[in-house]
């Protein structure tokens, strides 16, 4: 593609971004590029379309079904000393009402990062769009991005930087369902450390399933217990508001000292998920609840490790949260929140013993500290995981294995995938999602949604 | 153990070995002993650095193919060599990297980290992986760390004779692991080599699994001086017990061009080229 097609296109299409979300970072990146658009000398077109079918079990038996169709293109211009602009959307269609992307907490999202909802069933997002720029000792990438912390799968303790999207509960994959976020990423070496810096002014939350949805959280660890007879009003979520003032900030020192790979973590930022404040009141009609979701800020303080040992990878991550807000039991805490901080962490054990196969165990564990009243988890919540990969016929088939249990309520969830590539740029897998347990644990409020998958992948260059 | 007694050994447990055409030379004292070739072909110079486009087709055994299109780039320090793969091509493995410090210390464990898009994430990978197959082609990790140099510390060599080296004069030499660990950690029971003996390059090697079974051939070609340096160009790798095979094609090759430091880290595979 010529350089004079890039000219025209890249700020008329950072032009209309601006329209549409008022992101200063987009206006800032219009304006580089015009100043860059000189020094254009690659443009680079790919794309996905993904498509699946679902069908999900409703009281045992796989009555739902649902059809999924994802396009995704992304576009890399690349300009002279290296500077790059990577733009990564997805128009996405969805038939099953239950799942409709719509059908969300909406809410969460800030309006710079909100999906473009088309229908009912369909909906576009800028997924990213950022401008890598190194410079010396410093690399800048800014713009709409994902960045990702820690060692563990599939467990997060440090891979809390962008907030998570859990309308398909943690069933889609990470990549998808983490939340891209406007933010300034600076990196730079300080002697031996590589430190990164990052403000994130866009203020986006994790987004779940809403009312009607198929991964609506039910379980009472994560919503108040409906208080027999009472009735319940649900208020707009309390936002921050402040660009400046309520935008996360993040340092990450890192190296490499002997054989271990180590970091050091800083964030002062909002904790994702909303905290269900109550106010009760009697009423002539009995006894009555507001419901006022509200985000409250925290400093998260951690660190992370990794080294290998013969056939064994030994890795962890743990993270200490200053000021944790959690949901009360029973009826004595006024506002139905207990304040209190967190220790959370992860271990994880790789072995490598077995030819093109990885075993991988994980011990997750979340410790409840200083707590003003009753809460409705225990102080002390663990989950394990295995993971069992294994590839065959030069990589081109993969089998693989998730079990995630949680030992305080005793359920969990087993995933069973088959990947097959039949070409470098086609590949199609089946999936099982099985759900059990209690309905009041995590896993278990969704033991009635197992579901089986069948999806193909294609790309285009 | 007699040479004459070694060879007959070998001939009667890897029949297959027969690319040694003159292999009857094996008690030649007047060859070099197998560690003192192993010994030339690593001291042979590679340049401090090098910079080239690596095109990978992979075959199986219908005849379907694979294509792979990846930059890399390796650089000697004082204490390790280190090198790094970023593949650019196709889609679904863009933006994969794998990079390696390989210690010259034979009793320090190498290090390797694989960035693997699909998780954002870089993963500590065990140097134990080394005799796992490397992102579906039939090159081992071991073998992409090693490119065409062989390893004294898990191997010994001996000198049977002589060979064919591609129509040049060679060596044919034998390689043993040293223990059944090693063996067992690399998925090879023996190597067979012919190394040609004026440039001291690996030309062709045979690789036996550790049942004994003809594992896989390993054949070196277009081997050219770049910028002065002796440079394969092409590598072609048989894996004769599942029949895929997997072509190397090495272009673009610069040992004269600085390569950064910092493309040899965690941060650099992260955010790719």
């Amino acid at each position: 593609m010529s350089a004079l097609t890039g000219l025209g296109l890249v700020p008329a299409a950072a032009q209309s971004l601006i329209r549409k979300s008022g992101s200063y970072l987009a206006a800032i990146i219009s304006a580089a590029l015009t100043l860059l658009s000189p020094s254009l000398h690659a443009v680079e077109l790919q794309s996905s379309v993904i498509s699946s079918v679902l069908w999900s079990a409703d009281s045992g038996s796989l009555k739902r079904q649902n059809f999924q169709f994802s396009l995704e293109p992304e576009f890399i211009l690349r300009f002279d000393q290296q500077i790059k602009l990577t733009a990564l959307s997805r128009l996405r269609s969805i038939s099953l009402n239950a799942l409709a992307p719509e059908k969300v907490t909406d809410a969460a999202y800030s309006p710079y990062s909100k999906p473009l909802f088309i229908g009912n069933s369909s909906e576009f997002e800028l997924r990213e769009f950022y401008l890598e720029v190194p410079s010396d000792n410093y690399y800048f990438t800014l713009g709409k991005q994902q960045v990702v912390w820690g060692k563990a799968d599939g467990l997060k303790v440090l891979d809390i930087v962008n907030p998570q999207s859990y309308r398909e509960f943690i069933l889609e994959d990470f990549d998808d369902s983490r939340i891209p976020q406007w933010m300034v990423n600076i990196e730079t070496s300080l002697g031996a450390w590589d430190a990164q810096f990052l403000w994130i002014p866009d203020q986006s939350y994790h987004v779940l399933g809403d009312e009607g949805s198929l991964y609506t959280p039910t379980s009472p660890l994560l919503l108040p217990k409906s208080q027999g007879g009472a009735s319940v009003e649900v208020e707009p979520f309390k936002r921050p508001r402040r660009t400046v003032m309520d935008s996360d900030v993040g340092l990450r020192l890192s190296r490499f000292w002997r054989g271990w790979d180590l970091s050091l973590n800083y964030l002062y930022q909002y904790d994702n998920f909303a905290l269900l404040y109550q106010r009760r009141s009697i009423t002539a009609n009995g006894l009555h609840v507001d419901i006022e979701p509200q985000y409250r800020r925290t400093h998260v303080l951690g660190g992370s490790f990794s080294n290998a040992f013969d056939n064994w990878v030994i890795r962890g991550e743990l993270a200490y949260f200053s000021d944790r807000y959690f949901l009360a039991r029973g009826l004595r805490d006024s506002d139905g929140i207990a304040q209190g901080q967190e220790v959370s962490y992860v271990m994880g054990l790789d072995w490598a013993g077995l030819e093109n196969t990885l075993i991988s165990g994980q011990l997750f564990q979340s410790v409840a500290l200083n707590r003003e009243s009753a809460t409705a988890r225990d102080k002390t919540d663990t989950t394990m995981s295995l993971l069992v990969n294994h590839t065959l016929l030069n990589e081109t088939m993969e089998l693989r294995l998730i079990w995630l249990a949680n030992t305080n309520i005793g359920d969990g969830l087993l995933r069973l995938r088959l990947t097959y590539e039949w070409r470098d740029n086609l590949k199609t897998w089946i999936a099982n999602d099985i759900f059990y347990g209690s309905e009041e644990g995590i896993f278990g409020q969704f033991d009635a949604n197992d579901r089986l998958t069948f999806g193909v992948e294609m790309g285009f260059e | 153990m007699k040479p004459l007694l070694l060879l007959i050994s070998l001939l009667i447990l890897y029949p297959s070995a027969g690319f040694a055409e003159d292999s009857a030379n094996g008690g030649d004292s007047a060859l070099p002993d197998g560690e003192e070739v192993a010994a030339h072909i690593n001291s042979r110079d590679e340049g401090q650095a090098v910079s080239r486009k690596l095109s990978i087709e992979m075959r199986d055994r219908r005849g379907k193919t694979r294509q792979r299109e990846t930059m890399s780039y390796r650089k000697y320090y004082a204490e390790e060599k280190r090198t790094v793969i970023f593949y650019l091509a196709p889609k679904n493995i863009k933006d994969t990297a794998f990079l390696t410090y390989d210690y010259i210390a034979p009793e320090r464990e190498d290090n390797q980290w694989l960035y693997l898009p699909a998780l954002r994430k870089v993963k500590r990978i065990s140097a134990s992986d080394r005799g796992d197959y490397f992102l579906g082609t039939d090159m081992t990790y071991e073998d992409i760390k090693l490119e065409t140099r062989v390893s004294t510390a898990d191997f010994s060599f001996q000198t049977l004779g002589s060979c064919d080296a591609d129509g040049k004069p060679g060596l044919q030499i034998d390689g043993t692991p040293r223990t059944a660990d090693i063996a067992r950690e690399l998925g090879y029971s023996k190597t067979l080599s012919c190394v040609d003996s004026e440039i001291w390059m690996v030309r062709k090697s045979q690789f036996w699994d550790i049942k004994g079974k003809l594992l896989k051939t390993i054949t070196i070609s277009n081997i050219e001086q770049i910028q002065g340096i002796w440079t394969q160009q092409k590598i072609d790798v048989e894996n004769h017990k599942t029949g895929h095979s997997t072509s190397l094609v090495f272009s673009a090759v610069d040992y004269q061009s600085a390569v950064p430091d910092d493309l040899f880290t965690t941060n650099a595979i992260k955010r790719g080229l």
